[in-house]
C-alpha cells in the first residue's frame, strides 16, 4: 500500500531520534533539529511529546532508546517493485549496476503499462557507451567539485574547449535530453550533454569563486485567460512548472503572472501562441511584440 | 476529532494540493461550501507540509491561498510530503519499533508466541501491552509489505526479518527517477534512506501534480500486471458527479507538456477504448482476469500510429481526419524543418523546396493537433482539415488573434486610410 505511515515522516523522525539516542539523550535542541530534517513544520510538539511522556515508550527514564539495534527497516516488496521497474528503463544504464537485484520479484510497471506520448523523438541517445562514460564522469566530478575540460561541438559542427566546473544536471522530460550547468567558464554556463565530444578532469584551479546555482536572467509574463473550451484548466496545467500567481479579474478571466528565464523566451512565444485568442500577453511589451511579429508575419501568407 | 497534521485519508489533501497548486485563485468561500473547518485543517495541513511555498494575497474576495513553486529550482518534488503523512496510532509506532529491533536481534525465526512473550520483557511494569492477536496481526501485515518473512519450524510459523539493502550507492539515481518515473514517491521514500543531500539533478518543463494521482497509477499498474479489469470511481468535475465503470485498464499515458496522465482503457459498456484522465479517477477496485487482455491492448497498439494526443473517435463522425499544412523558413532557420520531425507523433514530412516543408498526418481527431499547429504561426502558408468545422475554428480563432493584438481587419482598415 502507497499510503502508509511505513514511509512517513513521523517514522524516519522517530528512527533518526533513536539511532541518534543510542548513545546518549539527546537535547530539546537536538531533538527539534532532528525532526525539522525529516518531518513536517508542528511535528516537534506532537513527536518530542509523545517519546516523553512515554506515548511512544522508545525512550528510557534515562533518555536513551530501548532498542537494542539502530533502527533500519528492510524494503518492502513495493520499492523492490518500483526499483525493478526502474531497472528496466534504457535511462538506468547511466547510474551502472546500482540497483540491487530481486530475482524474485514483479515489476511495478513495464514499458508496455507506461508511456510518455509528446516527448520530442531527438533526445540523447542513452545506449551510446561514450555518452554513458561522459554522463558518469561529470556526475562523479559534480559530486567532488572537480573541475573538467570539455571539448563540445556547436551547432555547426565547429569543436570549442574550455574548462569549466560542473555545478549540476538539468533534465527535460519533452526534450528528453539532459543538459549541464556549468561555472568559472566564460564562454556561456550550459552544455547539452549531447553535444559534448570528450571531456576530462582538469585539477588545475579555476579562477574566480564559482557560484553553486547559475544565475538565471528571470522576467515576469503577465498575461489575461478567457476561459473557454476549458482555456483555463489547460492553461494553469500547461504553465503550472512555473512559480506564478493566479487572479480572477472577471466573470469568465483572470490574470496570471508568471516568472521565467529570459533565454527561454522564444519558447515561451510559441507555447503561449499554442493557445490561440483565450490567451493574451499584457506585458512585458516586448514579450507582446514578439507575439505581434509573429502574427503580423503569419497575416501576410494570407490565412 | 482535534486537527492532526497526519491524515488517515488521502483524497482529501490531494484534491486541496491540486487546487492550491495548480489554480490558486479561489477565495475561502469557494472552498467551505461543504465545510469551513476541513479548509482550515486542510490549509494548516498544507502550511505544515510546504512552509513558505505557501502564499497568500489579499483580494476584494478575501484572502486567497496558493502554492508558488518553480519545479526548475525545487530538486525534490514538494507534493511528495503528502504522501508521507499517514496517521497511526501509539500502539502501531511503538510496535513497529520493538518487532524490527526484537526480529533484528535474532539470526532464526520466533513464534508470534515468542515474540509476544519478548515483547512484554521490555517494559515490565509498563501499561503498554501487546496481545498475541495484536502482534499475530501485525506480522501479517509485515508479511504481506515485504519486510519480514515466514518459514514453517513443525507446526509453527517462525518469523524473521527480510534482508536489509544498502541503497547508499543508489542516492543519485534515486534523485533521478523519484522525478521523472512513474510513481516516483516510491524513489523519495527510498531516497529518504540514504543521507542524499539536495542531489545532482533539476528539472525543465517539470509537473509535479501527477505525484498526488501516484495510488491511483499504482492500482492500475497491479490490474494490467495481473490482466484484471477495474472498477473506476470517475468523477465528472463538470456536473459534480461520479460515475462507476467497468473498465478493463491497457496503458497510462503522460503528457511531457502538462504533466496531464490519462488511462487508456477498454470499456465494455462503450465496446470501445477510450481516456480516463488520472485526476478525475477517485477509486480503483480491482475487478476479475480479462481473457481478451492481449487483443485489447493489441488493439490500442495498432490505434497509435493514428493517435495526437489520447483521443480515439473523430469529432466528426469519419474513422480519422486528415490534416496538411505548410511551413516557409529561411535559409539560415534549418531548425524549422527539424522541429517538424523531432515534434511530429505521427505523419509524415515532406520538403517541397528548399524553404517549404509539408505535413501531413491522418488521425482520429485533429482537433488535438491545434496548438501544435500554432506554435508554427507566422510560417503557415497552407492550412487544410478534412473536416470543415476543425478548418473553420482554426481560422476563426486564428483572425480572432489578430484582433487581440491590433491586427484585425479595423486595422486593415485604418492603414489603407
Amino acid at each position: 500500500m502507497l499510503f502508509s505511515e511505513l514511509y512517513g515522516a513521523y517514522y524516519n523522525a522517530v528512527a533518526a531520534i533513536l539511532k541518534k539516542a543510542a548513545e546518549k539523550p539527546l537535547t530539546k535542541e537536538e531533538m527539534r533539529q532532528t525532526v525539522e530534517k525529516y518531518a513536517f513544520g508542528e511535528s516537534f510538539v506532537t513527536i518530542e511529546a509523545a517519546l516523553r511522556n512515554g506515548d511512544w515508550p522508545l525512550l528510557g527514564e534515562d533518555g536513551r532508546s530501548v532498542l537494542k539495534n539502530a533502527p533500519e527497516m528492510p524494503l518492502t516488496l513495493l520499492q523492490k517493485r518500483w526499483l525493478k521497474a526502474i531497472s528496466l528503463d534504457p535511462r538506468v544504464k547511466l547510474f551502472g549496476d546500482c540497483i540491487p537485484d530481486f530475482p524474485e520479484v514483479e515489476p511495478l510497471f513495464t514499458g508496455e503499462d507506461y508511456e510518455v506520448f509528446d516527448r520530442y523523438s531527438d533526445g540523447d541517445d542513452y545506449s551510446d557507451e561514450g555518452y554513458i562514460g561522459r554522463f558518469r564522469l561529470i556526475l562523479r566530478a559534480i559530486g567532488e567539485r572537480t573541475p573538467l575540460r570539455f571539448e563540445v561541438k556547436n551547432r555547426t559542427g565547429a569543436v570549442s574547449r574550455f574548462t569549466a566546473m560542473p555545478e549540476y544536471l538539468e533534465y527535460s522530460e519533452k526534450d528528453d535530453k539532459f543538459r549541464l550547468m556549468t561555472s568559472g567558464c566564460r564562454y556561456g554556463s550550459v552544455v547539452n550533454l549531447g553535444r559534448i565530444v570528450s571531456c576530462e578532469e582538469c585539477f588545475g584551479e579555476l579562477r574566480g569563486s564559482p557560484p553553486r546555482e547559475r544565475r538565471r536572467a528571470e522576467e515576469t509574463l503577465v498575461f489575461e485567460i478567457t476561459d473557454e473550451r476549458k482555456a483555463l484548466e489547460r492553461v494553469l496545467m500547461h504553465f503550472a512548472h512555473f512559480e506564478k500567481e493566479a487572479e480572477r479579474i472577471g466573470e469568465k478571466t483572470y490574470r496570471v503572472s508568471l516568472r521565467y528565464d529570459k533565454d527561454d523566451e522564444t519558447e515561451l512565444v510559441i507555447r503561449v501562441l499554442s493557445f490561440g485568442p483565450f490567451l493574451r500577453v499584457v506585458s512585458p511589451q516586448s514579450f507582446v511584440n514578439l507575439i505581434r511579429e509573429r502574427l503580423m508575419m503569419q497575416k501576410k501568407y494570407g490565412l | 476529532m482535534p486537527y492532526s497534521e497526519l491524515i488517515k485519508n488521502f483524497s482529501r489533501v490531494r484534491d486541496y494540493m491540486r487546487e492550491f497548486y495548480v489554480y490558486g485563485f479561489k477565495s475561502r468561500d469557494e472552498y467551505t461550501k461543504k465545510s469551513a473547518r476541513s479548509y482550515d485543517d486542510e490549509k494548516r495541513r498544507m502550511e505544515s507540509l510546504l512552509g513558505d511555498r505557501m502564499r497568500f494575497r489579499r483580494t476584494a474576495e478575501g484572502k486567497n491561498v496558493f502554492l508558488s513553486i518553480d519545479t526548475r529550482v525545487s530538486r525534490r518534488n514538494p507534493l511528495y510530503k503528502a504522501w508521507k503523512a499517514k496517521s497511526f496510532t501509539d500502539g502501531d509506532i511503538t510496535l513497529h519499533f520493538l518487532l524490527l529491533d526484537l526480529l533484528a536481534s535474532e539470526k532464526s525465526g520466533l513464534s508470534v508466541p515468542e515474540i509476544t512473550d519478548r515483547l512484554s520483557g521490555v517494559f515490565p511494569d509498563s501499561a503498554r501491552v501487546f496481545d498475541e492477536s495484536t502482534v499475530r496481526k501485525k506480522l501479517k501485515e509485515y508479511e504481506a509489505e515485504g519486510l519480514v518473512r515466514t518459514e514453517k519450524s513443525g507446526k509453527s510459523l517462525l518469523y524473521s526479518l527480510s534482508c536489509p539493502n544498502d541503497l547508499a550507492p543508489c542516492a543519485d539515481m534515486l534523485g533521478f527517477f523519484s522525478e521523472v518515473s512513474p510513481c516516483g514517491v516510491i524513489g523519495s521514500f527510498l531516497l529518504d534512506k540514504t543521507d542524499a543531500g539536495e542531489g545532482s539533478f533539476a528539472f525543465k518543463h517539470h509537473y509535479i501534480t501527477g505525484a498526488l494521482d501516484s495510488g491511483i497509477a499504482a492500482e492500475l499498474f497491479a490490474a494490467m500486471r495481473e490482466k484484471r479489469s477495474v472498477i473506476l470511481e470517475n468523477a465528472n468535475r463538470k456536473n459534480d458527479s461520479v460515475a462507476k465503470i467497468v473498465a478493463v485498464p491497457l496503458k497510462i499515458m503522460c503528457s511531457a507538456q502538462s504533466g496531464r496522465q490519462y488511462l487508456m482503457a477498454f470499456v465494455p459498456r462503450f465496446r470501445r477504448i477510450t481516456s480516463f484522465r488520472l485526476d478525475n479517477i477517485l477509486s480503483v477496485t480491482a475487478g476479475e482476469e480479462c481473457e481478451r487482455f492481449d487483443e485489447y491492448r493489441a488493439a490500442l497498439a495498432g490505434m497509435r500510429k493514428n493517435m495526437w494526443g489520447i483521443s480515439t473517435q473523430s469529432r466528426g463522425g469519419d474513422r480519422l481526419e486528415h490534416v496538411e499544412f505548410t511551413v516557409r523558413y529561411g535559409k539560415n532557420e534549418p531548425y524549422i524543418r527539424q522541429r517538424l520531425e523531432r515534434e511530429k507523433r505521427c505523419g509524415t514530412v515532406e520538403d517541397i523546396d528548399g524553404n517549404t516543408a509539408k505535413f501531413s498526418a491522418d488521425v482520429f481527431d485533429a482537433s488535438e493537433m491545434i496548438p501544435w499547429i500554432r506554435t508554427f504561426l507566422c510560417r503557415i502558408t497552407e492550412i487544410h482539415f478534412s473536416d470543415p468545422d476543425t478548418e473553420k475554428r482554426f481560422l476563426d480563432d486564428l483572425h480572432a488573434m489578430y484582433g487581440l493584438y491590433g491586427l484585425g481587419e479595423e486595422a486593415d482598415g485604418n492603414a489603407v486610410q
